[in-house]
């Protein structure tokens, strides 16, 4: 299997072959590398090098290496070809969701405003902190999500914007 | 409640509904519930923890560095229940927890406070007339509280709504106050505090400074001693009017007076802490003691154990506080399971944390996960012992601030001492470090092994989506100045 893999910003190309081979970038590796927990947690001894990696999920997904912290990205030959296929999201249209979860204290606005790129949507209380959730463009409220007061969860839709020209 | 142990003093534990399995339930002697996981519901119900208290058969209370740790109405319920409040007293907390009657004390002894309201302000419109008055920027802070909370800078007009609104919410929540005080706001200042400690017989010492100027909307992130910028004169100074206001006060315990310091080392007042704080730790490394027992045999009436001209402070310490927060994602704070860990230890370092692998962080709290110190006989050694721990410690399942740690100890500016409270707003986020090519190919192989695992557990699954697009997305938020309330 072949793979397309970047780490802190260089990428490189990965087949796989025997176990305790692979290719990077055409050239053949040799590597030990032990799982310690789940697949998230590596050690990893490759041409005399010992390395600890632990993958972190996210949004980007980051990975932990040596005490270092870098973007990464994996894919394999199929999710490529996939990717390619893959339509874009509805054009004009912005969602806000909750980053997190807590509590709706407040809402801004009410459907049918038209508001500007960072105008205040809500106010979204967690750990304590209240925290602004700012609109991601500018736009008409289409749509608004629970009241004030309600608990949400992380991705919860907050509010609905569509494209309003200015 | 570490402390207590060593002394042989037993311990009772309060906790709410979704902390019954926290560490320091399991640590105590003794652990009942008081309610709610909402905080109102539970550590802020003052008359729950007193019943426990009285209940317990327990002769003091110490109230920690959160929720009542600064409440006048709680140290007073406990000295009306008959109980040891290991604080200074209600009227001292009332007088200094009130910025204005705080003020007042620090100019009557000749400290130097800002210029700003001397009342609370309670509308929108008066906080409008109070900023043109004084100029903008201005702060805005909670007339009741401290740490941090409902703080907000203001630059222009325009900032106004949102962030009265902000703060005026944030201090009802976390001090059931919402009056508020408007400052002018000094830019390029340096956070600087000085540690207290006084006993019940006029007894008042300062025990060397900490620089938190390392901070993001007000809440710490790094605080070390001594200070980069505090030379002995400015130390002697800031010590001086410290102990001038705390006997104006009639202060008792520990406690934290806080200055800003302006880069000509001229410096004002802020407030005071009537409280231990989060970073005392620092101050314990460098001086040698253990601040919670000194805090309990001031409680227990005996006279501070040495004098001012006793107390030599060597080497430096820092430390760096593990939130659950995103520091890639505008610090948003992220509560949830916690998977792997390891904490750092060996030569210097000390951790304070509740840490363990499985335990829930729920979102209604702090997100202060663990307190990272580094101790070294000059600040070059504290800084490259933090790095070595900031490198040994891996916490997964939820996102941390470690790698912010790990990139500011690193960063230039900040190893050769020049920060300011505006640091992390100009210096964040930091590129990624380099890594050798062994580090890359390792993460690659890592990389690989587990995506065909994940391949293999779930071949027919349509493909995962991470990865390329992401990169670019994170490319471009990198870009962006201030992405702290970005939404997804």
């Amino acid at each position: 299997m072949r793979y397309e893999v970047e780490v802190a910003g260089r990428r490189m190309r990965v087949e796989t072959s025997a176990e305790g081979r692979l290719a990077v970038d055409d050239r053949v590796v040799a590597y030990d590398a032990r799982p310690l927990a789940g697949t998230r947690h590596w050690s990893v001894v490759v041409e005399g090098g010992a390395h600890e990696v632990v993958l972190l999920a996210g949004d980007p997904p980051r990975a932990l290496v040596d005490g270092v912290t870098v973007t990464v990205a994996v894919s394999d030959e199929r999710t490529l070809a996939a990717r390619r296929d893959r339509g874009r999201t509805v054009a004009g249209r912005h969602e806000l969701r909750a980053p997190m979860p807590g509590l709706l204290k407040a809402v801004h606005v009410a459907v049918g405003d038209v508001v500007d790129a960072g105008a205040p949507i809500a106010t979204l209380e967690a750990m304590k902190m209240e925290n602004e959730l700012r609109a991601p463009a500018r736009g008409k409220v289409q749509r608004l999500g629970p009241a004030p007061g309600t608990k949400v969860e992380s991705g919860s839709l907050i509010a609905v914007l569509v494209d309003e020209p200015a | 409640m570490r402390t207590c142990r060593d002394l042989g003093i037993s311990t009772v534990a309060v906790f709410s509904d979704v902390d019954r399995e926290a560490l320091h339930v399991r640590l105590a002697d003794e652990a009942y519930p008081i309610g709610g996981a909402s905080p109102a519901d539970s550590y802020l119900r003052i008359d729950r923890i007193v019943e426990v208290a009285q209940r317990s058969g327990a002769d003091a209370v110490h109230p920690g560095y959160g929720f009542l740790a600064e409440n006048a109405a709680f140290a007073q319920a406990v000295a009306d229940a008959e109980l040891v409040f290991v604080g200074p007293p209600a009227a001292v907390q009332r007088a200094l927890g009130s910025k204005t009657e705080a003020r007042r004390i620090a100019e009557r002894v000749g400290v130097p406070v800002a210029a700003g309201t001397a009342e609370p302000v309670q509308d929108e419109v008066e906080v409008r007339h109070a900023a043109e008055r004084i100029g903008y920027p201005v702060l805005l802070k909670p007339a009741a509280g401290g740490g941090g909370k409902g703080m907000r800078v203001v630059r222009s007009p325009s900032e106004l709504p949102g962030a009265w609104r902000g703060a005026t919410g944030e201090a009802r929540t976390a001090f059931g106050d919402a009056g508020l005080l408007v400052e002018r706001f000094i830019e390029h200042g340096r956070h600087v505090e000085m540690q207290l400690m006084a006993d019940e017989h006029g007894g008042v010492v300062w025990l060397g400074e900490r620089d938190c100027s390392v901070q993001r909307r007000h809440q710490k992130l790094i605080e070390e001693t001594p200070g980069p910028s505090v030379g002995a004169e400015l130390r002697e100074r800031l010590g001086d009017a410290a102990v001038r206001i705390a006997r104006a006060a009639g202060y008792r315990s520990a406690g934290t007076c806080e200055f800003l310091v302006a880069p000509d080392g001229s410096f004002i007042f802020l407030e005071v802490n009537t409280r231990l704080q989060v970073e005392h730790p620092v101050t314990e490394a460098v001086t040698g003691l253990d601040l919670v027992a000194l805090q309990l045999r001031i409680a227990a009436g005996e006279p501070l154990p040495f004098r001012q001209g006793e107390i030599a402070p060597l080497g430096a310490a820092i430390e760096c506080r593990i939130t659950a927060e995103d520091a890639f994602r505008g610090f948003l704070p992220a509560g949830g399971r916690v998977d792997v860990v390891r904490l750092p230890a060996g030569p210097g370092i000390r951790v304070d944390s509740a840490l363990e692998p499985g335990i829930w962080v729920p979102n209604e709290y702090d997100p202060l996960l663990a307190k990272l110190i580094a101790f070294g006989e000059d600040r070059a050694q504290a800084l490259a012992r933090m790095r070595r721990a900031l490198a040994e410690t891996v916490i997964t399942g939820l996102p941390t601030t470690l790698p912010f740690h790990a990139r500011v100890l690193a960063e230039p500016e900040f190893v050769a001492g020049r920060y300011d409270t505006a640091y992390v707003e100009r210096a964040w986020p930091i590129r990624d470090p380099e890594i050798g090519d062994g580090a890359a190919t390792a993460v690659a192989i890592a990389l690989v092994l587990a995506e065909r695992a994940r391949g293999e557990r779930a071949r027919p699954r349509p493909a995962q989506a991470s990865a390329w697009t992401a990169v670019a997305r994170e490319a471009a938020l990198r870009e962006l100045p201030e992405p702290r309330e970005r939404v997804r």
